[in-house]
């Protein structure tokens, strides 16, 4: 029934869209009807959407990992400043304006020098606390994480991208086919 | 990509190897979209500090700069504001560069898909908006 498959997929399991190489290998000129024309038109239409409608969760799925990337680089920077700081030979406390609440801004010195150990919040409820290094590390992993699954869903994006302009293709082609089979058939 | 308009026909066959090109090169016009507008935020992102590097130069010397780090602002020598600064301005040019030249790749293969497609379709396909 599905003449429309391929045996081929992206690594993420996604398939290839199959390109029609010939019409004729799915129609036969001599016998088709107009309503088996319109049936391929209406799988490749079907197809078409499929694609569509998985790109547009991917664009989702792209734009929720990209947004997690500032908050970890703000977070990893702050982190990795305590160290650089705790490592230089200052007694002097770190003074701040930090974010006490949204608009309202309120001053904090950190001593820094016997600062060993941060608090990390990691979602669900739960604060764990790291020392500096193990926090450098563990925000650095998930740095990674989240860019290699931004890699990949662009990678997924552009290989969509490639079978909803086949499909097109192939859709315009049926079209045009039938056209010419239509103007064959017409009494001369 | 669009369908052919009404009443025009198109005689020539596409080849898989037409199709692998066609589909390159809108994924190719994709991507240098995407270049672009994150080139245009780093041009804007560079503006800014632009401006910055030269309030800095004004500001007195011993005085600590509110400086922002994640979202906290942390009170910076001066100088070690300057030193970021810069820092910061090299990132940013060394990102910009290397933008320019994947746009600069990307245009460059999808000249040469053009040149391929039309040789072969003519009048039966539009590469350009």
């Amino acid at each position: 029934m599905d003449r429309l498959k391929t045996e081929q997929s992206n690594p993420r399991g996604i398939p290839q869209a199959k390109f029609i190489d010939r019409v004729e290998s799915l129609l036969n000129p001599s016998t088709c009807t107009n309503e088996d024309v319109d049936q391929l038109l209406k799988e490749c239409q079907t197809r078409l959407q499929q694609y569509k409608f998985m790109e547009e969760n991917k664009r989702l799925a792209l734009n929720g990992n990209k947004s997690k990337i500032p908050n970890i680089t703000k977070t990893l920077e702050m982190v990795q400043y305590l160290k650089e700081r705790k490592e230089e030979d200052d007694d002097e406390p770190l003074q701040t304006n930090y974010e006490l609440n949204e608009t309202l801004y309120s001053k904090a010195e950190i001593d820094v020098q016997n600062l060993d150990n941060v608090y990390l919040w990691l979602g669900a409820d739960v604060m764990m606390e790291y020392p500096l290094d193990e926090a450098i590390e563990l925000l650095t992993t998930r740095l990674a994480v989240a860019k290699e699954a931004v890699t990949v869903a662009e990678e997924d994006l552009e290989f969509l991208r490639e079978q909803i302009t086949t499909m097109e293709v192939n859709t315009a082609r049926v079209y045009n086919w039938d056209i010419t089979r239509r103007k064959g058939l017409a009494p001369k | 990509m669009e369908l052919l308009p009404e009443g025009q026909t198109n005689k020539t066959e596409v080849s898989w190897e037409d199709q692998q090109r066609i589909n390159e090169f809108s994924k190719l016009i994709n991507r240098k979209d995407q270049f672009e507008v994150e080139l245009a935020e780093l041009s804007h992102e560079k503006d800014y500090l632009d401006d910055l590097s030269l309030e800095i130069e004004l500001l007195d010397d011993d005085e600590k700069v509110n400086y922002k780090l994640g979202d906290t602002f942390v009170l910076l020598r001066h100088s070690s504001v300057v030193t970021r600064l810069e820092n910061d301005n090299l990132v940013l040019a060394n990102k910009m560069t290397a933008l320019e030249n994947s746009i600069e790749v990307t245009q460059e293969r999808m000249n040469e898909l053009k040149n391929q497609l039309y040789a072969k379709f003519g009048q039966s396909i539009n590469l350009d908006r």
